[in-house]
């Protein structure tokens, strides 16, 4: 390490080969000043992991500066030692509270598979928070140290910073920094330090800066593709939990009325109790099999290209069972022992709900606009969504005529909720049951007859999903809570406030909620479907139901028209990985530029190095074993005179000869580069070999 | 340490007496640099040629411009060790045992076809070259300064000669061979009224003190330890060597490294660069390597494997 001296700071010239300023902005504070801005940098990119831990990440940042104030007590090992010893000891207390009565290593090592099963991203809890808090205090403290050795002076900054520029892209799936913004900040601290305050540094440094640039450009932007996912190497716990259907409670609901079930504070949003995905004929069945919040299994159906996030606070006051109230897609929740079906977003606990239990849902709720769906399409494949296990004719036949004049999925979605709605009236004392004959009675029953045209929301989703499904539509029904007004602050969610919605999935949207029951529910507005109906109006009177009785009763769904489906589509974004290449080359040109200028510095000696760097790109580097006039001899005038001013610079105890060896060095280099190839000239000032060479 | 004043005045009186040899000698200035490069190191030459290509004009030459005694002894096979070192004879007159000085009591001695002469006169020869003093009865007598022997030797596939011992070879410092002249010189040479080979017309252009000096001073020329290494490296090269059976000694390296100094100094430097060593490294160390049997079956030499060396071992990097 060169040692920084405050009172050398300022403008100079460096004399021994002339006309190269030398600027050293202010010395020691200037360097930590650089190290402490590369090491904010990262770390408060390696915060967006988390939930609102910026602060903490922050502070964490400059804890390499208490080691370095220890330094000046013990050895620097020591003092390592010691901030590392201080901050574990700070985790574990901090991370003690969640895995009680265990020893310390064991809870140290268990936060990290913790955060691994966490949700993205993962809330501020000590024990979330530690592992990360522990790398960077770990980074922090070993670069503040390295940079006070000569060696390492540049190396470790730009480790430090790859290392945790790299657990941010990690653990947010690049998500943290998508346009690669974040990765060019840290090469141009990087850059800049290396230029202005290193320039005259060791020779390795470039080399190992342009191979970390690449790898930092290359991982950010490889990552959020195909890249490594880390949380695929911790096995998520996985309950099986055969739980109820929900369903056939809706009427039970409906009859209590008034009882109250839970309050929320937060947006007005509808409330999800359970996603129904299975459809056997005869009932509706929810997911089996449960893991934490966080596992990275992605939902079976991507997520729509537009959302916004909702947060609630919930407090259990009646409601029962092990279904979890929550918001949209969960992302969040306060609860540990919650645990979440990916697919699906249905919440459990597995003990049970209990009455005052208290906690927060943040979640994803998809928002598309009308026009966005007009002309979306379906994915073919989502055949789990559109299963109808031995469909009845009748029902096939009465789906295919509702939408027979539809266009596009979206108005077969309107057409069928217009098609459920019209003529039949929501019926809390009305039969329950979702099987395919009870459906039949609901839809197509003789005046009269028990439960014909009338029903609760679930004949009405169940009606509707059925008859979706058997044109092709992916549907789920969903049993949830409507929307309810805030009073004082509050939303009291009552029994009869229980509902259920189907739900349409359209490929790049997402799953859009539809509401048979009253037709402007929280999907859609009305204005557009009124459109739609409109459009449609010749046939979307009330279709004749068959008379044919259920015989044949075995028909396959209607298939789907090949023009209305489509794999689902991919937002079409900016293709920023072909910056990639620019960067690494600007990255090198940099390097070598920076290396040049040092050689510069560095006299004669400096100048033959110029010289060897040229033959090396031309392809002509001379064997180890032949001497400098040997080789000087070859490229003139210029180079026996290059060869003497080196010969005695390098091996004489008192250089006395006074040339400009850097004119003689550029006079053999242009000779040299005469000499090249042209696809080496072409290649020459960003070829990164000679930053290999020593 | 010496500077660069005497490094110049130096390389002026090298190069006086360089013209000066070259006056007798047409054409072979390398040779006679090298002959004196080995004078001022304190060491002594080894000319290996076929008969008539100028060894002992050379010396003679050398002998004239230096201005000191010079003495020839003709080695033939029953020449004894008493004939070149000097013996104890009888002197009537005052009735004493008196000392007589052999021929190598001279700053230049010629020993001339060394290798027609039995080994034990041989050995008379080399111990003196080694130990600079003579032991007769009990009494050294110490040979002049500077004292240098250049012995000339036929190659050894000719008829009636006695190789020289290995052990033997390592004494000299340098070994070279003149060589024919080209042929502008050779027309120069064969030109009467040229003055090729007229030893009479050398002018004698320093003194054997001077000489003594300025060998004494180059010892002192600065040698950067990354030469040293250089140099070291050489010798483990040739030890590691599989075509050798014996590399270079430590005392081959030494030599070397003294070499270099005078010559480095000769180019008008006052430090030694790679290439010195490079340059001075043949005649320095070529002699002192011995061939396994396999490989003097096949013809290699020396010089060769020397050369390989050489192009294997890298070059001490400026920094």
């Amino acid at each position: 390490m060169r040692v920084w001296r405050p009172g050398r700071s300022g403008l100079r010239i460096w004399s021994s080969d002339r006309f190269v300023p030398r600027v050293w902005l202010g010395g020691v504070v200037m360097k930590y000043a650089w190290v402490a801005a590369i090491l904010l940098v990262a770390s408060l990119q390696l915060a967006q992991a988390w939930d609102g831990a910026f602060v903490y990440f922050g502070l964490a940042a400059f804890t390499g500066f208490l080691a370095l104030l220890l330094k000046r007590l013990v050895p620097a090992g020591l003092a390592a030692l010691a901030v590392m010893v201080l901050a574990m000891s700070g985790g574990f207390f901090a991370a003690r509270g969640a895995s009680p009565d265990r020893d310390p290593t064991w809870v140290l090592l268990d936060t990290v598979p913790r955060l691994l099963t966490a949700a993205r991203p993962a809330p501020a809890t000590p024990e979330l928070l530690v592992p990360g808090l522990l790398l960077i205090i770990g980074v922090s403290t070993v670069t503040v140290l390295s940079v006070t050795k000569r060696n390492t002076a540049l190396f470790v900054p730009a480790l430090g910073a790859a290392v945790l520029y790299v657990s941010a892209a990690l653990l947010t799936t690049g998500r943290a920094d998508k346009y690669g913004l974040v990765a060019l900040v840290l090469v141009v601290l990087l850059a800049l330090g290396w230029l202005i305050i290193d320039r005259r540094g060791p020779v390795v440094p470039p080399a190992v800066l342009a191979t970390a640039l690449a790898a930092l450009t290359l991982v950010a932007f490889v990552l959020p593709t195909n890249g490594f996912e880390p949380r695929k190497l911790v096995t998520p716990p996985v309950t099986n939990v055969a739980i109820a259907n929900p369903l056939p409670q809706l009427a039970a609901w409906a009859a209590q009325g008034e009882a109250e079930l839970f309050r929320m504070r937060g947006p007005e949003v509808p409330v999800r109790l359970v996603t129904l995905s299975r459809y056997s004929g005869a009932s509706w069945e929810a997911a089996s099999t449960y893991g934490p919040l966080g596992v990275v299994d992605a939902p079976d159906l991507p997520t729509g290209g537009k959302f916004q996030d909702a947060s609630v606070d919930l407090t259990i006051t009646g409601l029962q069972g092990e279904w979890l109230p929550g918001v949209g897609k969960p992302q969040a929740v306060s609860l540990s022992n919650a645990m979440v079906d990916p697919d699906t977003g249905s919440l459990v606990v597995a003990d049970g709900l209990r009455t005052g239990l208290s906690y927060t849902v943040r979640g994803t709720l998809e928002t598309p606009a009308d026009t966005d769906l007009s002309e979306a399409k379906v994915p073919v494949d989502a055949t789990r969504y559109t299963a109808l296990p031995r469909l009845p004719f009748t029902l096939a036949e009465y789906a295919r005529q509702a939408t027979q004049s539809a266009r596009t999925p979206y108005e077969k979605a309107v057409a069928l909720e217009q098609v459920v709605r019209l003529n039949r009236r929501p019926d809390a004392e009305a039969p329950v049951g979702s099987s395919y004959a009870r459906l039949e009675t609901f839809l197509f029953g003789a005046a009269g007859e028990s439960g014909a045209g009338a029903g609760t929301a679930e004949q009405f989703a169940s009606a509707y999903a059925v008859l979706a499904r058997a044109v092709g539509l992916p549907t789920r029904v969903v049993v949830g809570f409507q929307p309810v007004p805030e009073q004082n602050g509050e939303r009291i969610v009552r029994a009869a406030d229980a509902t259920a919605w189907p739900e349409v999935y359209f490929s790049g949207w997402g799953w859009v909620a539809f509401d048979p029951v009253s037709g402007n529910g929280s999907g859609p507005s009305a204005a557009s479907k009124r459109e739609v109906l409109n459009r449609l109006a010749s046939t979307t009177a009330k279709p004749t139901p068959t008379s044919l009785p259920s015989v044949p009763p075995l028909v396959q769904p209607t298939p789907v028209q090949p023009d209305a489906v489509a794999a689902p589509e991919k937002p079409a974004g900016f293709p920023f990985w072909v910056f990639a290449p620019v960067l690494l080359l600007v990255g090198l040109y940099v390097a070598r530029t920076a290396r040049r200028v040092r050689l510069r510095a560095a006299g004669p000696v400096g100048a033959w190095h110029e010289v060897l760097d040229s033959l090396q790109l031309a392809g002509l580097r001379p064997r180890a074993s032949r001497t400098v006039p040997d080789v000087g001899r070859e490229w003139g005038d210029a180079g026996v005179r290059l060869a003497v001013l080196v010969d005695e610079a390098a091996f004489a105890p008192q250089p006395t000869r006074q040339e400009d060896s850097w004119r003689l060095a550029r006079q053999v280099r242009k000779a040299v580069r005469r000499k090249a190839s042209w696809w080496r000239k072409a290649v020459w000032a960003v070829d990164p070999r000679p930053l290999l060479r020593r | 340490m010496i500077d660069t004043g005497e490094v110049s005045a130096f390389r002026d009186l090298h190069t006086r007496l360089g013209d000066a040899v070259e006056s007798a000698v047409r054409g072979k200035r390398d040779v006679i640099d090298l002959v004196l490069v080995a004078m001022f190191a304190g060491g002594h030459v080894l000319l290996e040629d076929v008969p008539g290509t100028g060894k002992t004009t050379l010396a003679r030459a050398v002998a004239g411009a230096l201005g000191g005694v010079s003495r020839r002894v003709q080695f033939t096979p029953d020449l004894l060790p008493s004939d070149v070192t000097g013996t104890s004879v009888y002197d009537p007159q005052t009735g004493q045992i008196r000392f007589r000085p052999g021929p190598v009591f001279a700053n230049i001695v010629l020993a001339d076809e060394i290798n027609r002469a039995a080994a034990k006169t041989q050995s008379a020869l080399l111990e003196v070259m080694e130990e600079r003093t003579v032991t007769i009865d009990g009494v050294g007598h110490a040979v002049p300064d500077p004292f240098l022997v250049v012995a000339t030797q036929n190659p050894i596939d000719l008829d009636g000669t006695y190789r020289l011992p290995e052990a033997q070879l390592d004494r000299f410092m340098v070994r070279t061979s003149i060589g024919y002249p080209s042929v502008e010189d050779e027309l120069d040479v064969l030109r009467p009224g040229s003055g090729a080979g007229r030893i009479a017309d050398v002018r004698t252009v320093t003194s054997p003190r001077e000489v003594s000096a300025f060998s004494g001073r180059l010892s002192l020329l600065h040698v950067a330890d990354p030469i040293l290494q250089y140099v070291s490296s050489l010798g483990v090269g040739t030890r590691s060597d599989e075509r050798l059976r014996l590399g270079t000694s430590t005392r081959g390296l030494r030599t070397l490294v003294r070499c270099a100094q005078v010559y480095a100094a000769s180019k008008g430097r006052h430090f030694v660069v790679p290439q010195d060593v490079q340059d001075i490294a043949d005649p320095v160390l070529a002699h002192r390597l011995v061939l396994t049997r396999e490989s003097v079956l096949a013809g290699v030499t020396t010089s060769e494997v020397l050369a390989d060396v050489l192009s294997r071992v890298p070059v001490p990097k400026p920094a």
